[in-house]
């Protein structure tokens, strides 16, 4: 069982099969390169499980007074902590943590901006990069349609809401999801056939056709003479959490719980049987297919939840964020903008996603803002440009530096800091 | 690595304190201007967004302001986009703004919900939401001197005029070519109606977004043949 080396008892014990470690053959390498995204399944299965309970030992982490990262001590008893999301004690309190910060710190402290400006769309971009993460991270299908879905999604939530007004927001969001994961459904048919670009350019009609409907049929838009679709005020729990009227706080709590709740779901199905469906096929369909994987499911199962989260994300963008819209906030870029958050984020990893929507949100934000801050008083044009280059610059940079995303980079940080002081 | 530190820390903390420093001035009204000198629009918007700054800057100079208050303004690059437009007014709404200039029908509907709660006027001359000219529901958005509506019907009543009196309208083929987008389409209730009204064959051609594809467009034009276009 060459994967001991992979288990955490034996990266503590200085065995490490890193990047710079004994060099591995090449054959591992690419054994291991393939087995990435299920690695902690795959280090799981070779079991540092006991069935009997192990001799007492002080519980926590012990050892070193500088090590802080560290699971030496840390035993599973149970095939369940040790199939835990986050069997490290130390992870599961930082995410722990920080989810609890996300819930209560901003709206005690952020200002309307930035709730409004930054994190609502962080957030609701972070759903909808989940989404095609599933599709093109794990299930390896290479989609450009994700505005159209989420245009799908948008359209459904304004429909269903402005058609039934007594029906809850969070129904209407869910709904409008199963919609759009229906009309997913619909365009993944051609995946069955096609692979890579070709199937990206399938996807392409996808986000064309849609938007052109949407444009084109008045029913939709409630045969507004704009067609422009606005966000109805609706309460959850007696407040206000859309429409104008809302508090940027109540919205957003809420896109916060929906992304939490999300992504804790988008988690659990990809550690499944059907995130290793999805990545089977990734990897070699034929070969999934020979051992018992099912194409024509699987492949549409990816693309029809995949659409339902870019389906919900939609509806959030009109509810939560813009307030109204039209087909334009919809089009290409945004596709683009979702893959780009999708591939520096991680191809295959759920953190990945929420890094890469906070890189493309958060840059140029920052960078816009940042000659004002200084006092520096440039044309906006220039500005403008110079916003681009240097965002387009960092994306490279960072593509450079490490092919597999920002969550790569969050991984490489955790192995190194296990080790950490002794360097290695 | 020390001196590095140190002026990492320093730099972070004159971005942080640097905006607090500038110190308001009275005196002044401030008025956001939401351009779009950059993106697919550009052409457009440069000129637009310089005729502000041009009229903005003859008023301070000839006139000392307007009633003696100097006008102030901030450009903020929009590229004609909602959400960049959103963003802007987000970021500018603090400096309690005399009125927003949106300069974008999309953006101008985006804001018209907000602006309301947040009692901004927003000043959309000409373009925006059409509905918006009733101030018993819109007491926040303008739209002085005109409307798309009203510009519709003024083009109509032109065509009229050339014709030699609006009930020579009769028959007679009109196109409209327009951005499908809220921008181009606001116009087209009224051409309807007034095309029910005259009698007028009016056909309604859209140009998507960004607008560079218009053979399509064309290429029914020339074989509908229409007496007017209106683009």
């Amino acid at each position: 069982m060459p994967q001991t080396k992979d288990t955490p008892l034996g990266r503590a014990g200085g065995v490490r099969a890193g990047s710079n470690g004994p060099v591995p053959s090449t054959r591992r390498r690419a054994w291991r390169r393939r087995m990435e995204p299920s690695r902690p399944g795959a280090a799981r299965a070779c079991g540092v499980v006991r069935a009997t309970p192990p001799a007492p030992r002080p519980p926590g982490p012990v050892g070193h007074r500088q090590v802080i990262y560290r699971e030496a001590g840390q035993f599973k008893e149970t095939y369940a902590s040790d199939q835990a999301i986050f069997p490290i004690v130390q992870d599961r309190v930082v995410v722990l943590a920080a989810a609890v910060a996300a819930f209560v710190v901003p709206p005690l402290v952020a200002s309307e901006y930035w709730l409004q400006a930054v994190l609502i769309p962080f957030l609701i971009y972070a759903l909808a990069a989940i989404g095609l993460n599933l599709l093109t991270g794990y299930a390896g299908q290479l989609s450009l349609g994700t505005g159209g879905f989420m245009a799908v999604g948008a359209y459904a939530a304004f429909k269903l809401a402005t058609a039934f007004p007594q029906l809850n927001v969070i129904v209407v969001f869910l709904l409008s999801g199963v919609v759009a994961a229906a009309v997913g459904l619909l365009f993944g048919i051609p995946s069955l056939r096609i692979k890579g670009f070709y199937l990206a350019v399938a996807t392409l009609a996808s986000q064309f056709f849609l938007l052109w409907l949407f444009n084109k049929v008045a029913w939709f838009t409630n045969y507004a003479s704009s067609g422009t679709i606005t966000a109805p005020d609706r309460t959850l729990f007696g407040a206000l959490i859309t429409g104008p009227n809302s508090t940027p706080s109540a919205r957003y709590l809420t896109a916060l719980g929906l992304v939490a709740v999300f992504a804790l779901v988008a988690k659990n199905l990809v550690r499944g049987r059907v995130g290793r469906s999805w990545m089977a096929i990734r990897d070699r369909d034929i070969a999934a297919e020979i051992i018992g994987v099912r194409p024509l499911r699987t492949k549409l199962l990816a693309f029809a939840i995949s659409s339902f989260y870019c389906g919900v994300a939609g509806a959030e963008l009109v509810f939560l964020y813009l307030g109204s819209a039209e087909t334009l906030a919809f089009d290409i870029s945004i596709s683009f903008l979702v893959l780009f958050m999708v591939i520096i984020g991680g191809l295959g990893s759920i953190v990945g996603s929420f890094l890469g929507a906070a890189f493309i949100v958060l840059v140029p934000i920052v960078l816009s803002n940042a000659p004002h801050a200084v006092g520096l008083r440039l044309p906006v044009a220039l500005q403008k440009q110079i916003e681009l280059m240097v965002f387009g610059g960092l994306i490279i940079f960072f593509l450079i530096v490490e092919p597999r995303g920002l969550a790569r980079l969050w991984q490489i940080t955790k192995e190194k800091l296990r080790l950490w002081p002794f360097p290695h | 690595m020390r001196v590095r530190i140190v002026s990492i820390a320093m730099l972070a903390a004159l971005v942080i304190t640097a905006p607090m420093l500038v110190v308001a001035q009275p005196k002044e009204m401030f008025i956001p201007l939401l351009v779009y000198r950059t993106g697919p629009y550009a052409p457009s918007g440069i000129p637009i967004a310089d005729g502000f700054v041009d009229y903005f800057t003859l008023l301070n100079e000839r006139d000392g302001g307007i009633n003696g208050v100097k006008v102030a303004w901030e450009e903020c690059e929009t590229q004609y986009d909602n959400k960049q437009g959103v963003e802007c007014y987000e970021r500018l709404k603090g400096k309690s703004p005399v009125l927003v200039n949106p300069y974008s029908t999309a953006i101008t509907y985006s804001l018209i919900p907000k602006a309301s709660v947040d009692k901004v006027v927003v000043f959309s001359m000409g373009y925006g939401m059409s509905a918006a000219s009733d101030g018993r529901w819109f007491p926040w958005v303008f739209n002085f001197p005109t409307n798309y509506w009203s510009q519709a019907s003024a083009v109509i009543r032109y065509i009229g005029q050339q014709e030699g009196g609006v009930e020579k309208l009769k028959g007679k083929k009109i196109a409209h070519i327009f951005h499908n987008s809220a921008y181009g389409k606001e116009a087209n209730p009224t051409l309807e109606e007034l095309a029910r009204k005259y009698q007028f064959e009016l056909t309604l051609l859209a140009v998507d977004h960004p607008g560079q594809e218009q053979k399509a467009t064309w290429l029914q034009v020339r074989r509908l043949n229409p007496d007017w276009i209106f683009m």
